[in-house]
């Protein structure tokens, strides 16, 4: 009788092993690297929500090369844990592959540790040219890069901001500022570059630290200089104390440009819907403020994401996040595999034209494996709202451009 | 040299902030001798405290310093009495325990705030007084001002009354204070309370300037510790001329120079003034060995 039971018992433990063998087969784990806590947890959270509803999109659709999709999370706020955070997800989680990043940091060292255990590394937010200048095998970016930043930026100037100022790009007087680390003083080289192509003057470039506690000195410096625009890449702080000095100084220059920052209600709160009227912000679509022409199903995104969140989406990354992750499941597909070198062929070929996805995008790599048809847009501050303005086939119907200058 | 004016008067407005953030730590550095890392931390929750009293009940950010600068002055003597006291032995470990504080604090915070910067910079603080070309923001002279009112205020505290007196004699020998039957515990106990409540102080003063995130104490600790070491360590005016003299010096570097050597140039005079005159401009000469000097 004993012996029965033991050999049921075993029987059952064989038949269990074997089913959980089988459901690992059909399940396709994808490591989900980003900053669960720590400062960036809020902005961490919202690029994986990204992930989390292209994944249920996908697994509604009867999932991917057969098998149904999981996300596992790796928390990963620095650099170090990055590298902790992918042996974790590789050797205990058995991940397939991973996916990432809501800074460049962590995804320099991530990609490189995926890389020791070959697995594809795809990344949908972090911009830092440096992650596909290495030229690394596993890993692909379905993104815009920094240099985006500065094409698009070029491109707000002389389309939008010198028309309105009815202003030849030539007789356009630029001030270009920055925080002092290799993100902003990397677009500003950029942007000063492809500006002096387009012959507009640089009056003045200035880099100042983030954690700055007056900015006095550059907005009087700059003040001096009397430019047209004043373009500024940096952070929410120095970005908020940066528009306060101009407030206090009486600073007016014909235009503000921010990039990458100063579209949050952080921004609003900090400065105030009358001083911020007319400020334009370069940065990723945002859902429902965009058409869908230019960004097909960016609405469809919002429903879902009101749906699964029970609240608004905190920041753009989210969809930009979920148009990344809807390109990469395409380029799986077409490997028929998640093996690096396959993914990385498949994707090659694949084409599609700009405004193929909710955040715009289109799909063409480059022998880097950037996504050269990933772009920004540019929003300005309308009434305490951010609106789209550019390009002009991403506006909604009705909007216009209110007048640039201060009150 | 138009400008000159207008250099002059924001790097003064400056330099009321670094004082202003400074005289609470040059108090705890220079009477308890302790490192206090967490300081940054204890500014950041009187800009917090103020922040939620706006916010939540409507209070003026200047009436909530009466609420704001008591409860950090409170958890200043909680701190000294439960962490540093204990540790009254072992001075580098005091130092690590302010360490373990700032991280624990700031860790709190983010929690809280969910890593999102909180301001009340739209709602007030954008008057600014025109005097001719000069535009003087007017958050920022109210800040100077108090910084003034507040020297004087711990001068006149310091030298007139018992308390006070007690803390001098302290400052200058613990030992022969505590001959004296003066009750040193008691009177780090209250220094550190002061302390901590002057920086609790500053921070709600500060609120309508700045966006407030949990890191932003570190912003100002690090010229604070400068100012404090420039200006003399224990010396109340020292921590105020050396806050003005950091802020001018920046203000013309950043105009002159170059916004990115700025926080250079006042380095250099901070090493310059250390080598020439170690107890700092204002301090006691010797002041600067009392607190590497063993005592009982």
């Amino acid at each position: 009788m004993k012996t029965l039971k033991t050999m049921a018992g075993l029987a059952l433990a064989l038949g269990l092993g074997f089913a959980a063998q089988v459901s690992a087969q059909q399940t396709l784990k994808i490591g989900a690297v980003n900053p669960y806590s720590g400062p960036l947890a809020l902005y961490g959270t919202e690029v994986t929500r990204g992930y989390e509803l292209a994944v249920d999109q996908i697994n509604a659709a009867g999932g991917v090369l057969g098998k149904k999709v999981e996300l596992v999370r790796g928390d990963a706020s620095n650099p170090q844990q990055g590298i902790a955070t992918v042996e974790q997800l590789a050797t205990k989680e058995k991940v397939d592959m991973f996916m990432g990043t809501y800074i460049s940091g962590i995804s320099l060292t991530a990609s490189d540790a995926a890389m020791r255990y070959n697995k594809l590394y795809w990344e949908t937010n972090a911009v830092s040219n440096a992650l596909t200048e290495r030229g690394l095998p596993n890993f692909i970016r379905s993104g815009p890069d920094g240099a985006a930043f500065a094409t698009t930026s070029a491109n707000v100037l002389k389309n939008l901001i010198a028309t309105n100022l009815k202003k030849d790009i030539k007789d356009l007087k630029v001030w270009l500022e920055s925080e002092d680390s290799i993100y902003g003083t990397g677009i500003v080289e950029a942007q000063k570059r492809l500006l002096t192509e387009m012959g507009a003057k640089i009056v003045g470039v200035g880099a100042h630290s983030a954690r700055s506690i007056d900015l006095n000195d550059t907005v009087l410096r700059a003040k001096q200089a009397a430019p047209d625009v004043f373009v500024q890449t940096g952070y929410v702080p120095d970005g908020n104390l940066l528009l306060r000095t101009f407030r206090d100084q009486g600073f007016k220059p014909g235009a503000i440009l921010f990039v990458g920052t100063g579209d949050t209600p952080e921004t609003l709160e900090a400065i105030g819907a009358a001083y911020l009227e007319g400020v334009l912000v370069i940065g990723y679509p945002r859902s429902n403020d965009i058409t869908e022409a230019f960004g097909p199903g960016n609405r469809a995104f919002l429903a879902a994401y009101r749906a699964k969140y029970k609240s608004e989406p905190v920041a753009p990354q989210g969809m930009a996040a979920y148009s990344g992750a809807l390109i990469m499941f395409e380029a799986i597909k077409a490997a028929g595999s998640v093996e690096p070198d396959k993914v990385h062929a498949a994707a090659l070929k694949l084409d599609k034209p700009e405004s193929s996805y909710p955040s715009g995008f289109g799909i063409k790599f480059d022998k880097n494996m950037q996504n050269v048809r990933a772009w920004f847009t540019a929003s300005q501050w309308q009434s305490g709202k951010m609106v789209t303005v550019f390009p002009q086939n991403a506006a909604l119907p009705g909007v216009a451009v209110k007048p640039l200058g201060r009150p | 040299m138009d400008q000159f004016l207008n250099v002059l008067v924001f790097g003064l407005l400056l330099g009321g902030i670094y004082g202003l953030v400074s005289i609470g730590l040059n108090l705890i550095f220079g009477v308890v001798r302790i490192v206090n890392f967490a300081q940054g931390e204890l500014v950041m929750f009187g800009m917090y405290g103020c922040y939620w009293a706006y916010v939540q009940l409507g209070m003026n950010p200047y009436l909530s310093v009466l609420v704001v600068a008591p409860l950090v002055g409170l958890l200043g003597v909680a701190i000294q009495r439960l962490v540093i006291q204990p540790l009254h032995n072992e001075s580098n470990m005091q130092i690590f325990a302010t360490f373990g504080l700032l991280m624990m604090f700031q860790n709190i915070m983010l929690a809280m705030s969910r890593g999102e910067a909180f301001s009340i910079g739209g709602t007030m603080g954008a008057e600014v007084l025109s005097v001719g070309d000069l535009k003087i923001s007017v958050v920022r002279l109210v800040t100077l001002v108090a910084t003034t009112l507040i020297t004087i205020g711990l001068h006149v505290f310091l030298r007139q009354t018992m308390m006070g007196k007690a803390i001098r004699a302290v400052t200058q020998d613990k030992r022969a204070a505590r001959v004296m039957g003066i009750n040193v515990e008691k009177t780090f106990l209250i220094t550190f309370g002061i302390g901590a409540a002057l920086a609790g102080m500053a921070g709600a003063l500060l609120t309508p300037i700045y966006s407030i995130t949990p890191g932003v104490g570190g912003n100002f600790i690090m010229a604070a510790f400068a100012v404090v070491v420039l200006g003399g360590l224990g010396s109340v005016w020292g921590a105020y001329f050396g806050g003005l003299i950091v802020g001018v010096v920046e203000a013309f570097a950043g105009y002159y120079i170059d916004p990115a050597l700025k926080s250079a140039v006042w380095f250099l005079i901070f090493l310059v003034v250390l080598i020439v005159r170690p107890a700092g401009l204002m301090g006691q000469v010797g002041a600067e060995e009392v607190g590497f000097r063993e005592q009982n």
